[in-house]
């Protein structure tokens, strides 16, 4: 069973590979009107994650590997959580003492407070979905690909 | 295995009966008698004079002085509620012990000789202050991200702790 010698079928390929860029910048909608409309970091996560997992579904497991490196994967992960847990920590900065921790409206992006806190939670938006993407498509790799095994045989 | 059969269909129109039974009281959608999730019921209080100095915007005496027994935060002034006979709203002073502003607190209704004191839930605060404090038209994004940072802040870090433990656990690569 060598991955790289099987082939799929040409039809599904073929719409597969012209579907993928839709449903990514449909992901990117979803997580970019997580404040106007419904959607949000998890949602959008998810589908940038399902768009790659069809990618890797469709076309081999070592091409897709090519794609979303592990260590991109990891690298991605963790810099979500920490855009997250660094926008709390600059509003606690710029907040001068009051020590407020993830109360965006001190972070000084416009001169309104209220329009502050807005972009504060767009920003930690992309940093939940950043998380929640790598986060999918790493344990969708570590179930359906076990390398060390195939590196022995 | 034909009696089997013959009890199994009686199982199951008798299950689907009793099924029909508990479904037919179940409303179309929410219960309409269930009380209002807006305001939470604390105490009765005889009227007397009170409607005049709640007309005025004070706060009667003996108001006061049950919630003070009661050990809720005491109101300073009072409002009627637009476009309502004998409603009243009661505003927190700022500054108070738990509230760094003027809040909406009690919902104060005159019914025949009785008072009925009322506490305003969260939601309403969130419905009326919510877009006026975020900047964000959708209420379930400003809950979450924004009232709420630090519950999202937890569920992230799960959802990482879950990824790194399925790293852990199975990409061991010929170790172990």
């Amino acid at each position: 069973m060598n991955p790289k010698k099987e082939k799929g079928s040409v039809v599904v390929q073929t719409v597969s590979r012209i579907m993928i860029p839709f449903i990514q910048l449909f992901a990117l909608y979803v997580i970019f009107h997580g404040s106007l409309g419904p959607g949000g970091g998890f949602q959008g996560g998810a589908v940038f994650a399902s768009s790659f997992i069809l990618y890797i579904v469709v076309f081999n497991i070592a091409r897709g590997e090519k794609r979303v490196p592990e260590s991109a994967n990891t690298a991605l992960s963790s810099a979500g959580l920490y855009i997250y847990g660094g926008v709390g920590l600059l509003s606690m900065i710029f907040s001068l003492g009051a020590a407020q921790y993830l109360n965006y409206g001190f972070i000084p992006f416009t001169s309104h407070f209220e329009e502050n806190r807005a972009l504060g939670i767009d920003l930690i938006e992309i940093g939940v979905g950043m998380t929640v993407m790598a986060i999918m498509i790493s344990i969708f790799f570590d179930l359906a690909w076990d390398k060390g095994k195939e590196k022995e045989e | 295995m034909k009696r089997f059969k013959a009890t199994a269909l009686i199982l199951v129109i008798l299950l689907g009966g009793l099924f029909i039974y508990v479904a037919e009281d179940i409303p179309d959608f929410g219960d309409p008698n269930a009380p209002s999730i807006k305001s939470v019921k604390l105490f009765d209080l005889h009227s007397g004079p009170s409607e005049n100095i709640l007309n005025q915007g004070g706060v009667p005496g003996a108001l006061t002085s049950a919630l003070e027994k009661r050990k809720f935060p005491l109101p300073s002034r009072a409002e009627k509620v637009p476009g309502e006979e004998k409603q009243w709203n009661l505003f927190i002073p700022k500054n108070e012990a738990h509230y760094a502003n003027e809040e909406k607190y009690y919902w104060v209704v005159k019914e025949g000789e009785q008072l009925r004191i009322y506490r305003y839930a969260f939601v309403v605060r969130w419905f009326e202050k919510g877009l006026e404090e975020t900047a964000v038209p959708n209420m379930v994004t400003h809950g979450l991200a924004d009232y709420r940072g630090y519950d999202t802040l937890g569920e992230t870090v799960v959802i990482f702790t879950a990824g790194v433990s399925v790293i852990l656990l199975l990409r061991r690569r010929g170790r172990l």
